[in-house]
């Protein structure tokens, strides 16, 4: 019996090779999602999206294809490169291949659908906020200013217009240099760009790194405070992803007082922090940010927004 | 080592186990060839005409066609293995024109450029060609490889393309000496399939390494992957044959193997790895029965040849290392020893440098050669596996003198030790791929030397199919020799079909293919598996820039090495009309080739454009390739 098992095992051997090119055939036609899936489930997007919702393409790799249908005013920066998902109150997912984003685990689905070969999924957030000033959108010369602080000295570092600096044939690259920064003596500067994290998503931030001894001391204008200051920092994915006992500081102050300070430890990646602000709630004031160095100076980046739980 | 009586003895019935059967073409009056009918028992001892067996009659003297025709028949698998060997690089040569420039090729085709120079002052001058102001600004030229390949690519350039104008493209000419090698690789293995177990599974051996996608990939390119994997290959199968033959001539061909097997790669560094211990165990018995008898130590004529003309040869075709040899040796081995590790997604995971995933080599060969070739690799593996075991035990009950209660049978005597090189070969090339110092980036050409016997072991298990599937098929029809020969092409076309599929679908995205139980391309991204690398994807674009980009138009070519970019202007392979630069900052296009570690290409990018909406993304089977933006006009 175990010989003639044996046999037939061998025999169907060929069996494989048939069943290879049957998936094969299946992988290269009927999986394929056409442009048309694409176009036909943009316009369904489009039609139900709210300028607060989220918009992500599942899995992640799947992420260049989408951009390229649903274009800017549906995938762009704001909600390609977000700090993280909790500002959204609704998401839709749009998914092939029964995918989905871990990010949204958690998020409650209201509804799905298909439209060809894509599956839109629309989620609830389950702690939704709402943003009262989120400071990347204060980036520019009229609602904010920067200097360089060394002692009691404080340098200006003014607003400039000029060429970036986006990498060039050698990788890895390093953080692009934005074209519109803040310029400091001594090759600091401060400037909104986007970070390669080292979990290798993009994340829109504010680069803030002091060359040298000293801080770079960051002042927001009109700021309207909620029940928290919610926000994020990391450093460039090929600093981040050799652990080191470095420490880079962020401090928050308004009111002439101090807000909380976050300390990002190189190694530990794209990471959240929260300062509970409830007396200053309702609020409108200056906020200032103080980046300091650890041993040398890093591209670090951060975000932050004001915030009050619930809708 | 001299040849004893017995050694003689012991050569002539090797010899005669492993002589693969001649065609049976003495049905000279109907002009077939029969078909191959090889019996599943490896190196069996057969009624199957040999070349002894074909001799003219005495009282006629053949012409020359009769006796051409005769030693063809005595002599087929040469041919066979050639007319694999040729269509295969009629492939290559048909599909070259499709597939853009690595990295390295460029580099490559820079040296084989400036070599070019040194062989025409060799031709015109030799006095001044040898001179070290001569050899050293030419040479000192990627001096990180050896010179055989970036040679030959060069005198191929010369003669194909410039002399007699066969190939049209500068690229072509230069790719051509390693497609050749591809072609050696397939002779070689179907060669030594052929011999080893049998004619059957030389063919399936040659069509298996063929249909690999990844090997399909790097068999195009002007690089040494695919020929060190043919003179890895070759040098294994001429110290196999001079251990069979014996003799000096084969023992001098397998020191002329290595010394070339130096010169193409640093991979041949490894291949004492496979033939110190095999000659240990073959020749261990003789060797110790000759050190107590005259207090020397004998070693194999071979090895003797490869320690000797080996590094005679790897130095005289190497003009760079004809001054400060040794500090310049050293060099070389320095810059292999201490390589940088480069970027390479795993199981999406980017990894820069040790300790490397154990798990890597094992992974992506599941994932990259073909299912069905995996398959008959492991039941050739296990048979020939069990069939070693078995000597293993016996070779232990006559040491001890006690009877073990496996084997029950003693299997076939194989002096050559054939299995055991065979496992040899594939264990010290993916043996460092265990190691966690060993860098991954390579993806797995780097190992690319273990595939041809891994192949050969795939014809193995096939012969051991078909002949389960014969005995099935004669027990319910007459199999006669045409049924038999349609019986097997539909097996190996089933067996192969979807290989075949694959190969031919992944051009020219090779390193993007994944196997189908692996889930495609597709699947390969979802693991989080490497899609590309080195940039040779940027030619895909063609189609697209000819439509969309305008004259003049400046486009960032990321990944793509200038030298690589200038061919690709240079061949019009895509729009001449278009200024390459070296920052998205200076471009109206700017491409990303995706793989993790360039995310940041893709974000720096956006922060430039301020976009991050892609004029077009380049896929295969939906899995983006290289994305292209476009500046928006104004915003700079």
């Amino acid at each position: 019996v175990k010989k003639d098992v044996l046999a037939l095992a061998l025999c169907a051997v060929p069996l494989i090779g048939i069943v290879e090119l049957a998936l094969h055939v299946k992988q290269t036609t009927s999986d394929q999602v056409p442009d048309a899936d694409w176009l036909a489930a943009r316009d369904a997007v489009k039609a139900e999206v709210k300028p607060e919702d989220l918009v992500v393409f599942a899995p992640f790799w799947v992420d260049p294809v989408g951009r390229r249908w649903f274009g800017d005013e549906l995938a762009g920066l704001d909600r390609e490169a977000r700090p993280d998902e909790s500002r959204f109150p609704r998401a839709f997912e749009v998914s092939i291949r029964g995918e989905h984003r871990a990010e949204l685990e958690g998020w409650k689905r209201v509804s799905s659908r298909t439209v060809g070969k894509v599956t839109i999924g629309v989620y609830e957030n389950p702690a939704p906020v709402k943003l009262q000033t989120d400071l990347m959108d204060l980036v520019g010369p009229d609602r904010m200013t920067v200097s360089q602080v060394s002692g009691p000295k404080e340098t200006p570092c003014p607003w400039q217009h000029g060429v970036g600096q986006p990498g060039g044939l050698g990788v890895p690259q390093g953080a692009a240099l934005p074209g519109d920064r803040f310029v400091c003596s001594g090759g600091g500067y401060v400037g909104l760009a986007v970070l390669h994290a080292l979990d290798h998503h993009p994340h829109r931030c504010l680069f803030a790194s002091p060359q040298g001894v000293g801080s770079l001391r960051i002042r927001f204008s009109n700021v309207t405070f909620g029940g928290s200051l919610h926000g994020h920092s990391g450093v460039q994915w090929v600093t981040e992803r050799v652990p080191s006992a470095e420490r880079i500081q962020l401090a928050f102050s308004a009111f002439d007082r101090p807000i909380g300070q976050n300390v990002h430890k190189i190694g530990v990646g794209w990471t959240g922090f929260e300062f509970p602000t409830p007396e200053l709630a309702g609020k409108k004031g200056d906020l200032v940010a103080e980046v300091a160095n650890g041993a040398a100076p890093r591209a670090y980046c951060f975000e932050a927004d004001t915030r009050n739980v619930g809708p | 080592m001299s040849e004893t009586a017995d050694d003689k003895a012991e050569r002539k019935e090797r010899e005669r186990e492993t002589d693969p059967p001649a065609l049976p073409c003495a049905d000279e009056s109907s002009n077939k060839v029969a078909p191959v009918t090889a019996d599943a028992s490896p190196k069996k001892p057969d009624a199957s005409p040999k070349k002894a067996d074909v001799p003219p009659k005495k009282d006629e003297t053949p012409d020359l066609a009769t006796r051409a025709k005769q030693w063809l028949c005595a002599n087929p698998d040469p041919f066979i293995g050639g007319g694999i060997a040729a269509g295969y690089v009629a492939w290559l040569l048909a599909t070259a024109r499709g597939l853009g420039f690595s990295r390295d090729e460029g580099f490559y085709f820079t040296a084989a450029y400036e070599y070019k120079r040194w062989f025409a002052m060799l031709l015109d001058a030799p006095a001044r060609a040898i001179e070290r102001g001569a050899i050293d600004p030419i040479w000192s030229n990627n001096h990180e490889h050896p010179s055989l390949m970036k040679s030959l690519f060069a005198i191929s350039h010369s003669l194909f393309h410039e002399k007699w104008k066969i190939f049209q493209d500068d690229s072509t000419a230069f790719r051509f000496p390693g497609m050749l090698m591809m072609g050696l690789a397939l002779w070689v293995t179907y060669m030594f399939a052929a011999r080893a177990y049998s004619r059957r599974a030389g063919v399936v051996a040659a069509i298996a390494l063929g249909l690999m996608p990844n090997v399909f990939y790097h068999a195009h390119l002007a690089c040494f992957d695919v020929p060190i994997m043919a003179m890895w290959t070759t040098c294994i199968y001429v110290y196999w044959r001079s251990e069979q033959e014996g003799g000096l001539s084969w023992a001098l061909a397998a020191g002329l193997a290595y010394g070339l097997t130096l010169e193409t790669k640093h991979n041949a560094w490894i291949l004492p790895a496979v033939f110190l211990p095999h000659a240990l165990i073959v020749h261990g018995r003789s060797i110790l029965r000759h050190a107590a008898r005259s207090s020397r130590v004998p070693v194999p004529t071979s090895l003797i040849a490869m320690t000797v003309i080996g590094p005679a040869v790897f130095v005289l075709l190497w003009p760079w290392l004809w001054n400060d040899t040794l500090p310049r040796i050293q060099e070389y081995v320095n810059f292999h020893v201490h390589h940088d590790y480069y970027n390479i997604e795993f199981l999406g995971r980017t990894y820069f440098g040790p300790p490397s995933p154990r798990s890597y080599m094992p992974v992506m060969i599941a994932a990259t050669v073909p299912t069905i070739t995996l398959v008959l690799f492991l039941i050739g593996a296990f048979d020939r596996a069990r069939v070693l075991l078995a000597r293993f035990s016996l070779w232990i009950s006559g040491e001890w003198g006690k009877r073990l209660p496996w084997p029950k049978q003693a299997p076939e005597r194989d002096r050559a030790q054939t299995d055991l090189l065979v496992f040899l070969s594939i264990a010290a090339a993916l043996g460092p791929f265990l190691l966690p110092r060993t860098p991954i980036f390579g993806g797995t050409k780097h190992w690319l030397t273990a595939y041809p016997f891994l192949a050969m072991l795939a014809g193995r298990g096939y012969d051991l199919v078909w002949t389960r599937l014969e005995t099935m098929l004669a027990a319910r029809t007459a199999l006669d020799g045409t049924r038999r020969l349609v019986a097997q092409t539909i097996v190996v076309a089933a067996c192969f079909g979807g290989a075949f599929a694959v190969t031919v679908h992944s051009h020219p995205f090779g390193l993007s293919a994944y196997v189908p139980f692996a889930g495609g391309t597709a699947g390969g991204a979802d693991l989080g598996l490497n899609r590309q690398f080195w940039g040779f994807t940027t030619e895909s674009l063609n189609p697209w820039l000819t439509q969309n980009a305008k004259p003049g138009e400046t486009l960032y070519f990321m990944d793509t090495a200038w030298p690589s970019w200038s061919r690709l202007i240079d061949e019009k392979r895509i729009p001449p009309t278009l200024r390459g630069v070296s920052s998205p900052a200076d471009a109206e296009l700017s491409i990303v080739h995706h793989e993790q570690h360039m995310n940041e290409v893709d974000y720096n990018i956006w922060t430039e454009y301020r976009s991050s909406t892609p004029a077009y993304v380049l896929t295969h089977d939906g899995v983006p390739i290289i994305t292209v933006y476009r500046r928006a006009h104004g915003r700079r």
